[in-house]
């Protein structure tokens, strides 16, 4: 259960540190993910969620090691970054007025030359991604004007246009309804099962980890981060590990209409 | 609002620059016809003030606000700041103090005027850009805020150098120089002459050129700054690079007209409520507009009344107003 150290993982995460003020946030977190997984980050408010991420992206100078399919993220360039990893930063905000198709368009950015605009190709992807998270119609909207919960669907389709190996994403769920929120997980589901790339996401609702990811990422403070997969660990096992996160409460599996399982995390009173 | 109806408002604005330009060829306190410079003789007093006078003073004012509205435009992008124009790394005030300097310790003619200037305006904005870098080196950084950084320095830079201008103003003999400087922080196009142009021309349509050429690059900082690196920007050397190619433009222009550095600020403003959406036509027409404003300005400022008046005068006579009327049919829309 904890960070299962495959020999050969796709992206592997070995003793990162960070500190600031003299604090140490980040102690000598280690873990793995394999190729095709979708990992959710799950922990309290403050604990450094998004710290970590943004470590792993490299906007943060820190101890440690990062390696995407055998290669060091550490020794790369922004564009040889950007050609690896997509980010969707926990708050987004552009300064000017751009279409929502431009934002998308943004994402051809790294494999762009100095002079080179996107290509017809490009902008027929960039539409294609928007009509994938259902913002076909918003093209050619301006992006201020969308709802929080649009912009977070046309940054998922900038996500979806960048092609990269890794996809990190801190809460990228927070503005959206229950429709739209289970869309962009199954999205990413779709999007890394099977494929040669991975994704970790951070996200503050344990049921929606539970039912989309695998592996679950528990950190529970600076220097413990516990891994849980959904699909092999008892429901004993993991509801522990939510207890000592989350507090009192209950881990249940129950079917839906359709006959299909899934996990449940009930809260329990103390009382 | 659609690529047509952009165009069209491009082409507008390009065909009235067009129109003015011609005017601004043709009035002034020698007034010339087309006629008469046609018939005119190769060496008459028509064509010589046509040719070494008229027509460099009409180009400095085009292509200098042209340059000013993309600069300001380029600033506002680039500081993620609507309100941002050159002065906010110290520009404007480093090129005041380098005037300043030429009118009293050089010849005080236009020219060793103009090069101190522009040595001013450059030494201002390193300085402001090496002390940014030094206090984001030093603060190194859970949240970053390089932008912040660069404004806290260029406003350091300005009050060091208004400092610098006051010392400079109080040492100025009251009846020639200080006049001279306050009319050089005024703004007037009444020096621009051919001896000026190659340099003025050359670094101004380089630099704009190479501005519209990385446009993409230029719009990528306004993304926020890490969104911006991980969308495989450089852009700590980005900025730095887009700043300089725009302080390099404003140097080159005020270092011969003076301050006018409000184009900077109005003629984006007035383009984006004109356009909204498209960034490239956007910062075509914030050129255009300045181009515009500034011919207009030096137009009334030499027309105006029986001697020249300061540029600045006029800028603002002219800007604000319209500036004021797109906002309010904005808000009422």
């Amino acid at each position: 259960m904890n960070s299962s150290l495959e020999p050969d993982p796709f992206f592997s995460v070995r003793q990162l540190s960070f500190s600031f003020d003299s604090r140490q946030i980040l102690d000598q977190i280690s873990f793995n993910l394999p190729r095709g997984s979708l990992a959710g980050l799950l922990g309290n408010n403050g604990i450094g969620k998004t710290t970590l991420l943004r470590t792993l992206c490299g906007l943060l100078p820190h101890a440690g090691s990062c390696t995407l399919a055998g290669k060091a993220l550490e020794k790369m360039s922004e564009r040889q970054l950007a050609q690896n990893i997509s980010y969707i930063p926990q708050r987004n905000e552009i300064s000017i007025s751009l279409s929502a198709l431009d934002v998308v368009l943004m994402g051809f950015h790294s494999r762009l030359g100095l002079f080179q605009a996107p290509s017809a190709g490009q902008r027929r992807r960039a539409l294609e991604a928007l009509e994938t998270v259902g913002l076909a119609n918003c093209a050619d909207q301006e992006y201020h004007t969308l709802s929080e919960g649009q912009r977070q669907l046309c940054l998922l389709a900038r996500t979806l246009v960048e092609d990269t190996g890794l996809l990190i994403l801190d809460e990228p769920d927070s503005a959206l309804d229950f429709a739209n929120r289970h869309l962009i997980l199954r999205t990413l589901q779709k999007l890394t099962a099977g494929q040669d790339r991975a994704g970790l996401l951070c996200l503050h609702d344990p049921w929606l980890a539970l039912e989309y990811c695998d592996p679950l990422l528990l950190l529970r403070d600076a220097r413990t981060i516990v891994t849980l997969h959904p699909l092999m660990d008892t429901c004993q096992e993991m509801q522990e590990h939510f207890r000592e996160i989350y507090g009192p409460l209950s881990l249940r599996r129950c079917e839906d209409g359709c006959g299909r399982s899934h996990l449940v995390l009930l809260p329990e009173s103390e009382d | 609002m659609s690529k047509k109806k952009s165009s069209l408002i491009l082409a507008a604005a390009a065909a009235l620059l067009l129109l003015i330009f011609l005017l601004s060829l043709l009035v002034g306190r020698y007034p010339l016809t087309l006629g008469g410079l046609l018939a005119a003789e190769p060496d008459s007093m028509e064509r010589r003030v046509f040719l070494n006078l008229r027509l460099p003073r009409t180009i400095i004012a085009a292509l200098g606000g042209f340059g000013l509205g993309i600069a300001g435009y380029v600033y506002q992008t680039v500081f993620r700041n609507p309100l941002a124009a050159p002065d906010i790394i110290g520009v404007s005030s480093g090129a005041s103090v380098g005037a300043a300097m030429g009118i009293l310790f050089l010849s005080a003619s236009p020219l060793a005027v103009t090069v101190s200037a522009f040595c001013g305006a450059l030494s201002a904005v390193l300085l402001a850009l090496g002390l940014a870098f030094a206090a984001s080196g030093l603060a190194r950084t859970y949240q970053r805020s390089d932008t912040a950084s660069l404004v806290l320095a260029g406003i350091a830079v300005h009050a060091l150098a208004q400092t610098l201008l006051m010392l400079l103003k109080i040492t100025a003999d009251p009846e020639k120089e200080l006049a001279a400087i306050e009319y050089w922080i005024m703004g007037s196009l009444s020096g621009a002459n051919l001896r000026q142009l190659p340099v003025f021309l050359g670094v101004c349509i380089s630099c704009s050129a190479a501005i519209f050429l990385i446009h993409r690059h230029i719009l990528m900082l306004a993304v926020d700054e890490e969104e911006a690196r991980l969308l495989g920007v450089p852009v700590n050397r980005m900025r730095l690079a887009v700043l300089l190619l725009a302080t390099l433009i404003v140097a080159s222009t005020v270092s011969v007209t003076g301050l006018v550095s409000f184009i900077g600020l109005l003629a984006p403003h007035i383009a984006r409520l004109l356009l909204q959406r498209h960034w490239l036509a956007t910062l075509a027409l914030s050129g255009l507009l300045g181009a515009i404003l500034l011919c207009m300005a030096d137009i009334l400022a030499r027309s105006a009344a029986s001697g020249e008046l300061p540029v600045s005068i006029f800028t603002s006579l002219l800007g604000v107003p319209f500036l004021l009327y797109l906002m309010l049919k904005k808000e009422k829309n």
